[in-house]
């Protein structure tokens, strides 16, 4: 009886060490304080650029020529996209020919390098943005008019602590 | 049958003109398959009905595409993409593009100021990229991806038909004994239909033509865009058919993304060195803090304009000490960077204030208010009056309650800018005693700022041009001797949940010092709270972290506007007949850019995104719209406006977010508004005088070759802004025959140059806002196309 209840009282503890852990990480995690837009650049036309100025609010999160260099890698990527050039040709050609059926089977040069553009801000994410608590978003899913950049703030250990110690779970009572 | 409960019913008279089409081309080429080509092989060779199998194949391929593709609608803006309230923002925005200026307008439906060339479909409610028209006879529109597939089907219709009509003929003529037979009488019929739809798809095929030819829309050609203009869309001519043709298929705005998976973003976070570079500060400390290192103190400012902040001084050690937003820290000391810093716009030149770091060692830099510090990014000056703006504009919403401080601030940039850095700095600072306190055990930095207030007190006459020493000041006396002064402040915007304890910033008392010349403190308990909090701040807005980033000029023009603006506002509450006045006002804020015969930007140009206007003012913002207490304000601007240019509706506010909107903001018409300022225009009486009213047409016809007619303000229903009273006119004439002219969905039977008119007067210029209490009539244009007027 005497051990059976020392492993009660141990299970408890350390389901309440877990939780409180796990609060602990709650406690730690990022909230989304702001956004930032990168606005199109129209200077040239309605090709896709993106402005490479550096805005305000990311001066204090990311280097300068980190961000500059993911706006141009991502502009370059754009124009590749859009380049009218041999590929594209043959592709128009080889969709009127077919009825377009083509569009079913294949996908376009344009899809290939946006695949290859989420694959890019994906990793640039990984690597670089998310370790300084921000997010770029795909241009794509704003209808490439913006590329958004989500800035996220350490909520700290501010949290409560009452609620770690809410919870406990006894194993075996 | 149409089923009115929801909001996108089921209309089935929106598919009569397809189904038509669709009937009318399969059937008769069917028959003429069924019953022509067998004689015709016979008689003639194989290869005709191959030929024109082919030919039908590739129009019906065609036809379904164009149908059935996205045309490239852009997809609603998410809610955060806006934070600026719609009424206070400008309808329109500038973009240069290949030196010429293009305004963008806002989309009260789709939330975003719509790219160049893309318009919003009132029959698809939806905006189009590179929007030629919305084609009936597809049921679709025309935009961007399927542009292309409708100019085939264009051109493979008419061969199509060409062909038909042709061997029809030649079986016809080779039967003539026999016309009353089943096949001749069927080819008959055949080539009958084939005829009477030669005439208008031939034109609309040679019409589209002509429009590749020119590197044009639809919409662009209809509406004059660039009638004795400038296209900067234009390629050439070998260009623009390239374009069309070989261009790669766009992609599809709406579609689900497909995520590879999320990234997490988990704290801690890196934060990268702070330059050490972008100042040039001679900094005069007051002698407290003796421990920051010194050496990073000194900036040169000669160096600036090379540098961007490519190396930058090495991470202190107190990095996890950031847990708040974070003002930029002009000068970069280890403490300072673990000072919880917002960023501070690089671009502003400013008198660098250093932000007490309240880690390990809180100390205050005070600099000389002989220095100036100057952050550029750009060596270009305009910029960093922009970001200036949007500074203001993004950090808070300083300028909700002191507009004229804003507009001071922004319009003397320079000077004023320390009044942003010292706001951030305050906030850091704000911040910072935040967390301290909320560490609840370190008293330090509350001692240290205690000592630091004593300590600038006696450089408060040497700082006082700078409000330095008043910053200083009630950083440590009001801040500390207040602790409620501000308890619903300083929320910043990192930290919403946390309360701001006994500080306030004292930004606007730096601000209001700078401009009052020092009786700030006392306000500044007061006005603070509205600045530094948005959630609390009389404003129910969230501070907006949009940024446009591309309109420096048009932004330093409108915050000159909107200072010169509220500035009548107040002479207008205080003296009635000061309406002139405001009427001046109003009236350089909603100018907007037709330069004559081009885009050019007109003089008191359009503020593009001022968002922090106060709800009174009227920029033909949605309170004038309600008709509100600004409605005497939009009178005045309306009176003005037609003296001022034609784009009267850039300076006003957007229209409000109502679905209504995009039925009239697309396609509304001047000739209407025009027609609603010509009727009202005897009822407004005191505010619009005929004198200001004929002095504008000479002025605006030379103006209507510019880049975007200007349609009269559309947003003042009852008032009739129109700005373009001399286009009324015409406009009228054109409207009246128009309306004569039967055009819905007919694609042929008018001449194109009636169709023009018609649907240049209903199209004329851009819709501004959504006349709520018009009526709409729909004018259908070339080939069928449908516009939609307000009446």
């Amino acid at each position: 009886m005497g051990r059976g209840w020392v492993r009660c009282r141990w299970g408890w503890m350390t389901d309440h060490i877990q939780k409180f852990h796990n609060l602990q990480e709650l406690r730690r995690s990022a909230s989304l304080a702001t956004k930032v837009f990168i606005q199109r650049d129209y200077s040239d036309g309605t090709v896709c650029q993106f402005q490479t100025k550096f805005p305000a609010e990311l001066d204090s999160r990311i280097e300068r020529q980190l961000f500059e260099d993911t706006v141009k890698t991502l502009n370059g990527f754009y124009a590749e996209a859009e380049k009218i050039g041999g590929q594209s040709y043959l592709e128009g050609c080889l969709a009127c020919t077919t009825a377009y059926i083509i569009f079913l089977c294949m996908e376009t040069r344009y899809e290939k390098v946006l695949k290859k553009i989420s694959r890019y801000i994906q990793e640039q994410n990984e690597k670089i943005y998310a370790p300084r608590g921000l997010l770029i978003t795909d241009p794509i899913e704003r209808g490439m008019r913006v590329i958004e950049i989500s800035i996220f703030e350490d909520r700290g250990s501010s949290g409560s602590t009452s609620s770690s110690s809410s919870t406990s779970s006894s194993s075996g009572r | 049958m149409p089923d009115n409960s929801t909001g996108k019913s089921f209309k089935p008279t929106k598919y009569i003109p397809v189904s038509t089409a669709a009937i009318l081309l399969v059937g008769s080429s069917t028959l003429f398959f069924v019953f022509t080509c067998p004689w015709l092989t016979r008689a003639v060779s194989p290869l005709i009905p191959f030929y024109n199998g082919i030919v039908f194949l590739f129009v019906l391929a065609n036809f379904s595409m164009a149908t059935f593709m996205d045309p490239g609608i852009f997809p609603r803006a998410d809610e955060d993409e806006d934070k600026e309230d719609d009424f206070r923002a400008p309808l329109y925005k500038n973009v240069e593009i290949k030196g010429i200026q293009v305004r963008m307008k806002w989309c009260a439906t789709c939330h975003f100021y719509r790219p160049p060339r893309c318009s919003h479909c009132s029959v698809c409610d939806n905006c189009v990229e590179d929007f030629d028209h919305h084609c009936p006879w597809v049921n679709n529109c025309i935009g961007r991806r399927n542009y292309r597939y409708f100019f085939l089907f264009l051109l493979s219709l008419s061969a199509h038909m060409v062909g038909v009509f042709a061997f029809g003929l030649m079986y016809i003529l080779n039967h003539l004994e026999r016309l009353g037979a089943l096949h001749t009488t069927v080819t008959l019929v055949v080539m009958c239909v084939a005829g009477l739809f030669f005439i208008p798809v031939v034109g609309l095929t040679g019409f589209h033509m002509v429009l590749v030819a020119r590197g044009r829309t639809t919409n662009e050609q209809v509406t004059g865009k660039f009638r004795g203009g400038v296209n900067p869309f234009t390629r050439g001519c070998c260009g623009n058919i390239e374009y069309v043709l070989c261009s790669p298929l766009a992609p599809r705005y709406i579609v689900e993304p497909n995520r590879l998976h999320p990234v997490n973003v988990k704290p801690p976070f890196l934060r990268p060195d702070l330059p050490t570079r972008q100042i040039s500060v001679k900094v005069n400390d007051n002698g407290i803090h003796a421990n920051i290192p010194r050496n990073k103190s000194k900036v040169n400012l000669d160096s600036l304009e090379d540098k961007c902040l490519d190396s930058q001084p090495p991470l202190p050690p107190k990095a996890d000490l950031n847990r708040y937003t974070e003002l930029k820290s002009q000068l970069t000391s280890s403490e300072e960077s673990t000072l919880s810093t917002k960023p501070l716009h690089p671009s502003t030149p400013a008198m660098y204030k250093y932000r007490p770091t309240f880690g390990a060692n809180p100390k205050v830099l005070y600099q000389n208010p002989g220095e100036k510090v100057i952050l550029q990014e750009s060596c270009q000056s305009s910029p960093i009056l922009e970001e200036n703006g949007r500074g203001h504009d993004y950090r808070s919403e300083p300028n909700l309650d002191f507009p004229e401080s804003k507009g001071s601030s922004i319009h003397r940039a320079f000077t004023s800018s320390p009044l942003q850095l010292d706001s951030f700095a305050i906030n850091s600072r704000s911040l910072s005693l935040k967390h301290a306190h909320r560490r609840g055990g370190d008293k330090t930095p509350v001692h240290t700022i205690r000592s630091e207030g004593n300590a600038s007190s006696p450089y408060k006459s040497v700082f006082a041009p700078t409000s330095l020493s008043n910053r200083n000041g009630s950083l440590s006396y009001d801040s500390l001797l207040n602790p409620s002064i501000s308890p619903s402040s300083a929320e910043c915007l990192a930290h919403p949940g946390v309360p701001m304890v006994g500080y306030h910033s004292p930004y606007l008392t730096a601000k209001m010092c700078h401009i009052q010349g020092g009786e700030i403190q006392h306000q500044a308990p007061s006005s603070y709270s509205p600045i530094l909090s948005s959630r609390h701040s009389p404003h129910p807005r969230d501070p907006s972290p949009v940024r446009y980033d591309n309109l420096s000029k048009t932004i330093m023009a409108s915050i000159q506007e909107r200072k010169e603006m509220e500035e009548k506002e107040k002479l207008l509450h205080s003296h009635p007949h000061t309406r002139g006045l405001a009427a001046d006002v109003y009236a350089t804020n909603s100018g907007v850019y037709e330069a004559s015969g081009s885009y050019g930007l007109k003089q008191g140009a359009v503020f593009p995104d001022e968002p922090r206007i106060p709800p009174k003012l009227s920029y033909g913002s949605r309170d004038n719209l309600l008709g509100g207490p600004s409605v005497f304000n939009t009178r005045n601007l309306h009176s003005r406006t037609p003296m001022n240019s034609l784009a009267s509706s850039a300076g006003l506010g957007r229209a409000p977010r109502t679905s209504t909107t995009s039925l009239h903001t697309d396609v509304t018409n001047n000739n209407v508004q025009s027609h609603q300022a010509l009727q009202s225009r005897p009822g407004e009486g005191a505010f619009r005088s005929p004198v200001h009213q004929t002095p504008s047409s000479p002025l605006v016809l030379p103006r209507s070759p510019s880049y975007n007619i200007q349609t009269p303000l559309s947003f003042m229903n009852a008032l009739d802004m129109t700005d373009s009273p001399p286009l009324g006119g015409p406009r009228e004439e054109v409207q009246l025959k128009a309306g004569h002219s039967k055009l819905n969905g007919q694609p042929g039977g008018l001449p194109r140059a009636e169709c023009r008119l018609g649907s240049t007067s209903s199209s004329q210029g851009n819709p501004v806002s959504p006349n709520r209490n018009a009526n709409v009539k729909k004018v259908s244009g070339v080939g069928g196309t449908t516009y939609e007027i307000s009446v």
